[in-house]
């Protein structure tokens, strides 16, 4: 294989794993701080590009400027769906807590469906037709390397919202708040932290996070009622493989993910590459469940055991 | 106890003849599959605790391998059927070993991805599953061929499946494995130091489930003459399980048939009534439904009603 053509693999993979990241940092966040899994994560996502698409129909307005209209949309949208449909479940039952967003996740995608139709709908953006030509480097014997405007500046602000929200979450008063839950949660209460303030905050947090990355793909991708479910498999296989709950984990993952993919679509072709980081998803899941960046080990995987 | 069951079977077994109408019969057979389907998937998550969102996996090997064996080999259905299950069983036990540390949310995300993969294959393995366009079956009416022109056979068939399934369900409530299962369930440890074999109990768990699951999915196959990835492979079908037996009451005998009783007539109204104009309008009514009953009676309808009802008390 050519090395211009291998640079342009990896290129690829990693400008899409930076969206993958800043998709995946607001699932696993919630499940860090709440200890649940939103299986209608990738819904939200699916309602972000939604937005973007409506706001540059209507009102022409640019996709990357619609994100700050976006943002505290969603972010509302995250405080009403935590509401009505996490907070009851919080003490439920694993099960109820799994089909709470399951259910939540099959009427956002039918009403989606029954309301704008399962048409495919995209935008373009008359800037960023043409691709972005780098080298040719003859010293390195590289040919010239072709970079999709709106994928590398999608990249840029998708790592730019990563690295801020971890500094949000390392230094800031509500940040620090949010990682003492995480880590014990009665401790955090017996410090007179407002747990349920904390979980609403995290929740819609990781709302907003998810919606910031549809508004970054909606220039890349078609948008249709059922996108959400094929990014939040990939999004549950960044989170595992980067161990649940933990922000840099997703991060790295991230990016791994997102190079496994478009190398495994090289090779095997669109429609099998998802069999690949399936079967790395489970493979991760048996050798090691907590993830191979994770925190410490989740309680559920203490009980390791052997079958006679 | 015993009369009263033999009575609701007796009026079971007339009731298909006093339908004249095909589309009630149709109906009342999907009310049998599902019904049955969701008794074998609350096998494993109700009395077990796992959660599969896989099932689709083993439906699916049901309905391609008997009708794989049938059209190349000419194998009768009723054969496949068995064959298919007990593929699904090998596959359900390498899924259960593999997956042996796994529980919780975990079990359910790597079950999530097995069931996904299986899709992706059925879509993507042309030269075996012919891929999207799916394969037909042969429709010549013939016993050995699993095949009629009436409905009242597959109904009768339907019956027969529904009530070994409930039968099992009621066999392993008041087995020493049901009371294995439910206290792996509650609490592992507790159950290992008592002396309960976990990791035994819950593969037999495991393979009952998939065996049944399979056998449903050919019979499904030889009811709609047709297999393709989107009916019989794709997530969407585990979901659906999930849903019927979570609002008919999860870990109870009659609860998976009850959400099936629920939901298929929903569904049929739904279609009679609105056609295709309304996509999706059944799947939002289906998620409404799944959220208010989690919220409400997280326990399920039919707990409720046999707080109600006095006779349902004893089962």
């Amino acid at each position: 294989m050519d090395l211009t053509f291998l640079l342009q693999l990896l290129i690829s993979g990693i400008l899409l794993g930076g969206i993958y990241a800043l998709a995946s940092i607001g699932l696993t966040l919630i499940f860090g701080v709440m200890k649940i899994v939103n299986f209608a994560h990738g819904e939200f996502l699916m309602i972000a590009m939604y937005i973007s698409f409506w706001l540059f129909h209507y009102f022409q307005m640019d996709p990357y400027l619609s994100i700050l209209v976006m943002a505290p949309l969603i972010f509302f949208v995250g405080i009403v769906t935590y509401y009505i449909f996490i907070k009851p479940t919080l003490e439920s039952s694993v099960l109820s807590q799994i089909f709470i967003t399951v259910g939540l996740s099959t009427i956002i995608q039918n009403a989606v469906l029954l309301f704008w139709s399962a048409d495919f709908r995209s935008l373009s953006l008359s800037y960023a037709t043409h691709s972005i030509i780098l080298g040719p480097f003859p010293i390195l014997s590289i040919g010239e390397v072709m970079v999709n405007p709106t994928r590398l500046i999608a990249f840029i602000l998708a790592i730019s919202l990563s690295i801020a929200f971890y500094l949000f979450l390392k230094f800031s008063y509500t940040g620090k708040i949010i990682r003492a839950t995480s880590q014990d949660r009665s401790a955090a209460l017996l410090m007179g932290i407002n747990i349920d303030k904390v979980y609403k905050l995290a929740f819609a947090i990781g709302i907003v996070l998810v919606g910031l990355a549809g508004g970054l793909l909606m220039p890349i991708y078609t948008v249709h009622p059922f996108v959400g479910f094929d990014f939040v498999l990939i999004m549950f296989v960044v989170v595992v493989l980067g161990g649940m709950g933990s922000v840099v984990g997703a991060m790295i993952s991230g990016f791994i993910i997102g190079i496994v993919e478009v190398f495994s679509s090289y090779w095997l072709g669109q429609e099998s590459k998802q069999a690949i980081y399936f079967l790395v998803f489970i493979a991760v899941l048996v050798v090691r469940p907590s993830g191979f960046f994770g925190i410490k080990k989740e309680e559920e995987l203490e009980h390791i055991e052997t079958i006679e | 106890m015993i009369f009263t069951g033999m009575a609701v079977v007796l009026c079971l077994a007339i009731l298909p003849l006093l339908i004249k109408n095909d589309f009630y019969l149709d109906g009342l057979i999907l009310i049998f599959i599902w019904g049955a389907f969701a008794g074998s998937w609350n096998i494993l998550a109700g009395y077990a605790g796992m959660v599969s969102l896989g099932h689709n996996a083993f439906f699916g090997i049901g309905a391609y391998t008997s009708t794989l064996l049938l059209l190349h080999f000419g194998l009768s259905p009723w054969i496949g059927m068995f064959v298919g299950g007990l593929l699904a069983t090998c596959v359900g036990l390498i899924l259960g070993l593999v997956c042996f540390r796994l529980r919780s949310h975990y079990f359910a995300l790597a079950t999530l991805a097995f069931g996904e993969v299986s899709y992706i294959l059925a879509v993507s393995w042309r030269s075996l599953t012919g891929g999207s366009e799916g394969l037909a079956l042969p429709i010549q009416p013939s016993l050995y061929l699993f095949s009629f022109s009436s409905k009242l056979p597959y109904v009768y068939i339907g019956l027969a499946l529904f009530l070994i399934g409930i039968g099992i369900s009621y066999a392993i409530e008041n087995s020493r494995l049901g009371y294995y299962l439910k206290a792996f369930r509650e609490n592992e440890d507790a159950a290992r130091a008592l002396g309960v074999r976990t990791g035994r109990v819950r593969l037999i768990a495991m393979a009952l489930s998939s065996f049944l699951s399979a056998v449903i999915g050919t019979f499904y196959a030889q009811y709609i003459v047709f297999v393709d990835p989107t009916s019989v492979i794709r997530i969407q079908i585990s979901v659906q399980v999930a849903l019927f037996v979570i609002v008919g009451g999860i870990g109870t005998t009659l609860g998976p048939a009850i959400g099936a009783m629920i939901f298929i007539p929903i569904t049929i109204l739904l279609r009679a009534q609105m056609g295709t104009s309304l996509p999706g309008l059944h799947m939002i009514i289906y998620g409404i439904i799944l959220v208010v009953v989690l919220l409400y009676i997280p326990q399920g309808i039919f707990v409720k009603l046999r707080e109600r009802v006095p006779i349902l008390k004893r089962i």
